[in-house]
């Protein structure tokens, strides 16, 4: 089994300081370290759950990887793994968005100090204002022919204008390293409109939300994904997915509102993009 | 000018008691609500001169927000003198005996921008109460008890400790025809207050689809107000419950910004599931 570090992480746990990252075979599956504590095992359990939960709809399950259970790597001394499916294998040139949905990423069962400690994130992104926050995105510039991807630091201390004109980056075909120039969000109906597109995709999971009292996906992402081989003909393949489990818990019977809340308002912001965007085409 | 006196029906908020500060009505169908303190008061009153003269508020939402009518000072409940009093339709005018429930929505009570102390005291609220479980909580209510054939009300402090069971049962007493001592309500009206073209569920679903798109107002602390009619209720060919939804308590109205109250549409959401399931059963 030849297993490598996957190309292109957005945001999440890389290797780093001798921990163990996230790995990829050549057979479509990805490798996800246990996370230390009791996140790796709630992560399990949330997957364990999900794969045998007959009540989730066919058409929701396309939303989250598939799962083939854990795995010791030798590659990582032993270390369990969760094995799932590879979300970019079928992907040449993927650009990709992880976007953390929630008002709140802190939950009641939660321990004191987890909660302080999310506050202060919250509080400081567009987390609190806005219901979700972008982690972490890699866009493909179709002039310069790489990939590029915006600076942690600052992506940590962007506001609402941020967060617009990130999504707008996102879908655009210039030259994104250079800040002087507007992003044309060229693709944006290609990649977030369109019967297949994101915000298709977005509002099939909110009807879903609306409903749904099983899990609570607190601190849950949902990455966005599209191919920019294909993109300039109009084929851009997206879609969402939703990744990073470790702090599901039982819904107990409540919708998952935190979630909901954040992902209507995640809906409006791209929506708002595909209406301007639309405005803009047909101005030309 | 009429002689204000206090409401028959308040269930939630600022009542006149013990020397507290309470509304007042003029029995013609006007609310005369007090300014809180600290500015809230004008706070208020600057959200309904606002909401009141917006455009781009659609009619049929309009109907579910108190209609203004400006600010006056008037004599105080407690007699301790003249403050100024915002001017509502009162919401009841017109029933004979309501039953009402107020629910404050959103997982959150505090918003960006409040001071360290106010932020703790709400953060704690939230946590202690259903809040941030459900997205919503009780702030009060008043059955009629068809049996008893008497009101019962259930003030804040008792509803603030009620756990997600409880405002489950709440939600159910709300809509039922046996004695509210009893164990298990029987919902005999849940189809009648809450179900139908006009029903409880219909309104909210309405006031969700605004909420999904509206980026005027961030409506921090604010509760879903629904009553619906006794008297009408049992009799045959009648009108029915005339259930009713209205939105109160403006003092924490943000801007929108350009962003969905999504704190709200969460908490509403909730409440909307918690009334569906009712129904259902």
């Amino acid at each position: 089994m030849h297993l490598k570090a996957p190309e292109h992480q957005v945001a999440g746990h890389i290797a780093k300081d001798g921990k163990p990252g996230p790995l990829v075979d050549d057979k479509g599956r990805f490798f996800k370290p246990l996370q230390g504590d009791s996140r790796g095992e709630i992560e399990v359990k949330f997957y364990e759950s999900f794969s045998s939960n007959t009540e989730v709809p066919a058409h929701i399950r396309r939303y989250f990887p598939v799962y083939h259970g854990t795995q010791a790597v030798e590659s990582s001394d032993g270390a369990a793994m969760i094995v799932l499916e590879n979300l970019l294998s079928k992907y040449s040139k993927p650009s990709v968005m992880d976007v953390k949905m929630g008002s709140r990423t802190w939950y009641p069962e939660a321990s004191e100090e987890y909660i302080q400690k999310c506050l202060r994130k919250d509080a400081r992104s567009t987390t609190v204002s806005s219901g979700f926050r972008i982690s972490g995105f890699e866009v493909y510039d179709h002039k310069e022919l790489s990939f590029w991807k915006p600076d942690r630091k600052l992506l940590n201390g962007i506001k609402v204008d941020g967060v617009r004109l990130a999504l707008r980056k996102f879908v655009s075909s210039n030259t994104l390293s250079d800040t002087s120039s507007k992003p044309d969000s060229a693709f944006a109906s290609s990649v977030y409109g369109g019967s297949n597109g994101i915000l298709t995709q977005l509002l099939e999971l909110k009807t879903w939300f609306e409903n749904q009292t099983f899990y609570h996906f607190n601190s849950c992402s949902i990455l966005i994904i599209y191919e920019n081989e294909s993109i300039q003909d109009g084929d851009a393949r997206a879609q969402v997915k939703l990744v990073d489990f470790a702090h599901v818990h039982d819904g107990n019977g409540v919708i998952d509102h935190n979630f909901l809340g954040g992902l209507c308002s995640f809906i409006n912001f791209v929506r708002d993009i595909l209406q301007s965007s639309d405005d803009q085409s047909t101005q030309d | 000018m009429k002689m204000l006196k206090d409401p028959e029906h308040q269930v939630a908020g600022h009542m006149a008691k013990d020397g507290r500060l309470g509304p007042l009505v003029d029995g013609e169908g006007r609310f005369f609500k007090p300014f809180q303190s600290n500015g809230r008061g004008e706070d208020e009153a600057k959200f309904y001169e606002s909401f009141s003269s917006n455009k781009n508020v659609p009619d049929h939402i309009r109907g579910y927000f108190p209609v203004y009518h400006g600010t006056q000072v008037v004599e105080t409940s407690n007699g301790s003198g003249k403050l100024p009093h915002i001017i509502l339709d009162d919401v009841v005018f017109g029933y004979t005996n309501p039953s009402g429930m107020d629910v404050k929505i959103g997982s959150r009570t505090w918003y960006p921008g409040v001071s360290e102390q106010y932020f703790n005291q709400c953060l704690k609220n939230d946590r202690e109460t259903t809040s941030v479980s459900l997205g919503f909580r009780h702030a009060g209510f008043k059955i009629f008890d068809h049996q008893e054939s008497r009101f019962w009300i259930v003030e804040y402090k008792f509803v603030h400790r009620y756990k997600v069971d409880d405002a489950r049962l709440a939600l159910r007493k709300f809509v039922s025809s046996n004695s509210l001592a009893d164990l298990i309500p029987d919902c005999a009206f849940a189809s009648q207050v809450y179900g139908g073209s006009s029903g409880i569920l219909a309104q909210l679903l309405e006031l969700k689809a605004w909420f999904e798109t509206q980026t005027l107002y961030h409506f921090s602390s604010c509760s879903v107000y629904m009553f619906y009619e006794n008297e009408s209720l049992l009799m045959k060919g009648g009108d029915g419950a005339r259930a009713q939804v209205k939105l109160v308590d403006f003092t924490h109205v943000l801007d929108g910004n350009g962003v969905i109250d999504h704190n709200f549409l969460g908490g509403l959401s909730s409440f909307i599931k918690f009334i569906q399931d009712i129904l259902e059963s």
